[in-house]
This record gives C-alpha cells, structure tokens and sequence, in this order.
C-alpha cells in the first residue's frame, strides 16, 4: 500500500492525478457517478487549462463550476452551467461522431493488459458469477474519443486480469495493431491511475507499462495485485504526490465540501 | 390497446386506468437516469396489477427495473446500465441475471440511441458504428454486422426499438398532458416518440397558466403523451430533480429487502401491496418532508 499520510485522500491524488495531463482547450466528457472525474476537470480548469469544456453525459450541462463536486446528472448543475444540452441532441456527437471528444476517464469492474474495459459481468456472459451495472456509454467513449483514462479504485488481481470477461470499452484489443486492424478510429487507452501506481502502454506492442509507482509502493507489490505481466520500464519514476497549491486549489475551489476525501479514502492495507 | 388518446383532452386519469393499457408479455420503457425520475408509482400500480412476462427497455436505470424484477413481473430485460451506483449493483437484477431468471438483452448507449431514434422515425434499423465490444456476440438479434463500403467504417444494424408503453416521471403537468421538468430529460422525449402509448406520471398537476409561464421547462408536449397521472412523490424513493432528493434511507433498506426472495416479497407486501396512499403513509410525512428540504442526501 502506498505510504498514506493523512495530508490527502485516494480520491483527491486520482483527481490531481488525472487533471494534470489535461490540456487548455480540449474538450471531455463525464458520466454518471463520477465525482472523481468532475473534480479532476474543474481543477484542470482552474490551473493549466482554464479553457477545458466538459459536459455531463446523461445532464447535458456545459463546464458546470460551483465549488461542489455534485453528481453530473443532478438538476443543481443547470443554475451553475454555461449551457443545457438534451441527450437526444448529444447522441449524435457521443454514440457516432468520431473523435470529437479529446478524452473520457472510465472505471471499471475489470482491465486487461491491453486496457480493454469490462462493467457488464465477470465469468460467463449466460450465467455470471457477478452480474455489472451494463455498458451505457463506454463503449462508444472507448471507440470514439482521442484517447481515454482509466481509473480503478482499486487495484487487485480480481481487478486486472489477463484478459477481461466482457469487452464493453474497446482499448487496444489483442495490442499491436488490433484497435486498428479492426477499424477503429485512432485513440485508446492512455494512462491508468490506480491506487498504486499510474501506468500506461509500451507503443508497439500496446501492453501495459508502469509509468511510476506511489510513495511506498514497491514493484513486488504491484506484481503481486496485478493478474498479467506488467512491462517495466529500466527506470521506474515515483508518482509526485499532489501539491500545495494543487491540494489548495482542489479543497477551496473545486470539491469545498470535501466529497473526495469522504468518499474515496485510501484503502486499508490487508 | 385502444385507439391513441394522443389527441383527447381527458388525459388526466387515475393510476389504475391509465395502467389498464398495460397487458401479459408487452414491452414497456422506462425513462429517468439512475436515481432521477424513476416512475416508481408506475411501477408499484403495475406490480399490484400482477402483470408478467414483460420485456423491458429500461433508460440507464435503478430501482424501476429492479423493482419489476424482484417482484417477477419481467421475462426478459434490455440491459443498458442498471446500476444503485454508490449502493452497489442492482440488487434483485442481479441475483435474477446470474440465476438465469430472467433474460438480459445485453446493449450499450449507441444501441439503444440508434434503435429509439429508428422506433421513432418509423426505420426498420438504426446503423450504429461496430465500436469493438462483445455485444454482439451475446445479442447477436440486437447488433447485427452491416454491409459497409470496401474501407469504410464498420457498422453495426440495430433492430428499431417501439415499446407497447412507456413510463416517464415528471414533475408537473398541465390537465392537457403537457409535461415540465425541473432537470435534465435524458431519453424521456426520444422514448416518448418511439413509444406506441405513453404514460407520465406527475408529482403535481398546474393550471395551464403555470406551464405557460415557462415553456422551456416543457420537455414532453402533450401530442406525445396519452395519460397523465398525479402522484406525489411518485418518484421515490428516486429523486424527482428540483422536488426532492433520493431517499438514502429507503434505497439502503431496499438494498437490505433485497437480500433473498423471501425478505424483497415482504418488502413488498409492505410497500407495494397497500397503494400509494399506504406507501406514503409507510414512508412517513416526516421522512417524506425532509427530502424536500434541499439539504444535501
């Protein structure tokens, strides 16, 4: 487990995590049940990338700011949203219009060492022995965006397996060309934020790379959590932990209730 | 079914009537998002009712379909996202989906976009792109390969989606069948004009002044609608946005009921048995009050 000091929670190191690789202008998208990816987005657009657009997939609010991380589909975001879209419109450019999306930030109930995604169901799609929440809109985010994120609140081997029962949110497939070969649009996974570590994908053969491991985390540990073999790099980096200014930012501006850290303690140790 | 009531002006009926459309093995809609505009009074008046072997179309949804399975009123269910989020999964979908009880239609956003948006324009199919998933290898009748060009994109055909009803959950009408809501509408619009007969239920009826007062809140105009029902707090224990909040408590006791067959068939007898006057008064003036307050869940 990583070293957990009580300076900041799981949740708020996800949110700081992910925001920091969001660029001004870009234009995302976020889900239902996503308080982590509300509050990496408003911190985004209160640091480098002021001009970030994002909407709630199922509310149809734009760039929703209050200082609250609420749920993305609550009739609350419409009196702080710069604009309300209906999802009958919205579908053209979520379910078919490729590439219009820089990015969406997926979770999951299993990923694979090619960063595909599963919520449908593990075991048998006929007789699961865990029946999911479903697809919605992964699969098209998955397909359709530039690139996507995937953050897993946690990271075990029932978590990432060599090969996902369900794909519902195609990353890179079987790896090497097989997003493409398939027709696939150019995109797929980037980085993975995990309780541990923050990954990402080898370019030719697309498996899953460790980009660096949380204060405390060790390579055996990570090995230990993870059902396939990770590729490690000669040098692994550590994660820089959030910030002052980036904890700042994110308590007084973004989540002033405290709704991460409520919410998404760090997990505790075995 | 009867001839479409689309045009009348006496849309304004009790819950019974409204839900003698609903017959045996048809195909019933369910709108909302989750938590959001659960037409939960629908719901309970149908599983009074006893209907069975119903197909359902759920939005991305929570207690509805639950609630319809548990009670053994589904034969076989669209499965786009039934989700409690923070409570876990769906408690009665889920022991129904592993057992095998029920059928799933597994679907994703896309599919059931493409398949209403067909419903609704009276298509045969929607074309959907083929986005890599193993949908339709699991719902082979529900994704079907499409002929594209020599290096164009692949495609999937989604068969049209009509339901026989749906069911929507609003927040106010007007007796003309005009139906306002506070926060977002999500599918209930795409759904109402894919829809052979739709029902919405109201937290309150208003003069026509009142929806006159703000057209823009108007998401279902009346030619879409055939029966409006009044029922308070008719949504919960789901939220009705701008109304009341999701009732936390009720939803972790539901979780709790739902443990076996024979606990959610007390939950039952309790809740649903004894009507909507008997839900809200089981629920309790007080507790009912205080998800109004606007305090946060």
């Amino acid at each position: 487990m990583p070293i957990t000091t009580n300076s900041f929670a799981m949740g708020e190191m996800l949110a700081v995590l992910l925001s920091r690789d969001m660029a001004d202008g870009e234009k995302a998208i976020v889900g239902t049940n996503s308080d982590i990816q509300v509050a990496a987005c408003n911190l985004a657009r209160q640091r480098q990338a002021p001009h970030l657009w994002w909407v709630s997939g199922p509310g149809g609010m734009t760039n929703p700011t209050e200082g609250i991380v609420r749920p993305a589909a609550d009739a609350e975001n419409i009196a702080v949203a710069e604009a309300v879209m209906d999802l009958p419109q919205m579908i053209d450019f979520i379910d078919w219009q490729v590439h219009f999306f820089d990015f969406a930030i997926l979770g999951a109930l299993q990923t694979d060492r090619f960063g595909n995604i599963n919520t449908v169901c593990v075991g048998d799609h006929a007789k699961p022995r865990l029946r999911g929440p479903g697809t919605v809109g992964i699969s098209a985010l998955c397909g359709l965006s530039r690139r996507f994120y995937i953050m897993m609140t946690r990271h075990d081997r029932g978590a990432f397996v060599p090969k996902v029962d369900f794909v519902c949110g195609a990353g890179f497939l079987d790896g090497g060309t097989s997003r493409s070969d398939f027709g696939l649009s150019e995109g797929g996974p980037r980085l993975v934020v995990t309780p541990l570590g923050v990954f990402d994908f080898e370019p030719a053969s697309k498996a899953m790379r460790i980009k660096s491991l949380h204060d405390g985390v060790t390579l055996d540990e990570v090995r230990d959590n993870t059902g396939f073999d990770l590729v490690v790099p000669a040098k692994i980096e550590r994660t820089a932990n959030p910030d002052d200014e980036e904890l700042f930012l994110l308590r007084r501006t973004v989540d002033s209730t405290g709704v991460l850290a409520r919410k998404f303690p760090w997990p505790k140790a075995h | 079914m009867p001839a479409s009531n689309k045009s009348a002006s006496k849309k304004l009926v009790d819950l019974d009537t409204a839900l003698s459309v609903v017959k045996d093995g048809m195909t019933l809609g369910i709108g909302g998002w989750i938590f959001h505009g659960q037409p939960m009074a629908l719901v309970r008046g149908l599983i009074r009712k006893g209907v069975r072997d119903l197909t359902l179309v759920p939005s991305p949804g929570s207690v509805a379909p639950d609630m319809l399975i548990g009670a053994g009123c589904v034969k076989t269910t669209a499965c786009v996202f039934i989700s409690f989020e923070h409570l876990g999964l769906a408690p009665n979908f889920r022991r129904a989906a592993q057992s095998g009880a029920v059928k799933v239609l597994e679907m994703d956003g896309p599919g059931i976009a493409g398949g209403l948006r067909a419903g609704a324009c009276d298509l045969p199919y929607g074309l959907i792109p083929d986005l890599g998933t193993d949908l339709p290898k699991v719902n082979p009748e529900g994704y079907r390969k499409a002929r594209i060009q020599e290096g164009g994109r692949p495609l999937l055909e989604v068969p049209a989606i009509k339901p026989d009803v749906v069911f929507l959950h609003g927040q106010q009408a007007d007796e003309e069948g005009n139906v306002q809501y506070f926060g977002a509408g999500y599918f209930d619009l795409l759904m109402a004009q894919a829809a052979k007969h739709v029902i919405c239920s109201v937290d309150r009826i208003v003069p026509s002044s009142t929806v006159r007062h703000d057209a823009r809140l108007t998401k279902i105009p009346s030619a879409f609608v055939d029966a409006i029902v009044v029922a308070p707090f008719g949504a919960h224990p789901g939220g009705s946005p701008g109304l009341y909040a999701q009732d936390e408590q009720h939803l972790k006791a539901y979780v709790a009921a739902s443990r076996d067959q024979a606990a959610f068939d007390a939950y039952l007898t309790d809740h649903v048995q004894g009507g909507e006057d008997g839900y809200r008064d089981r629920i309790g003036a007080k507790a009912l009050a205080g998800l109004t307050s606007g305090g946060a869940p």
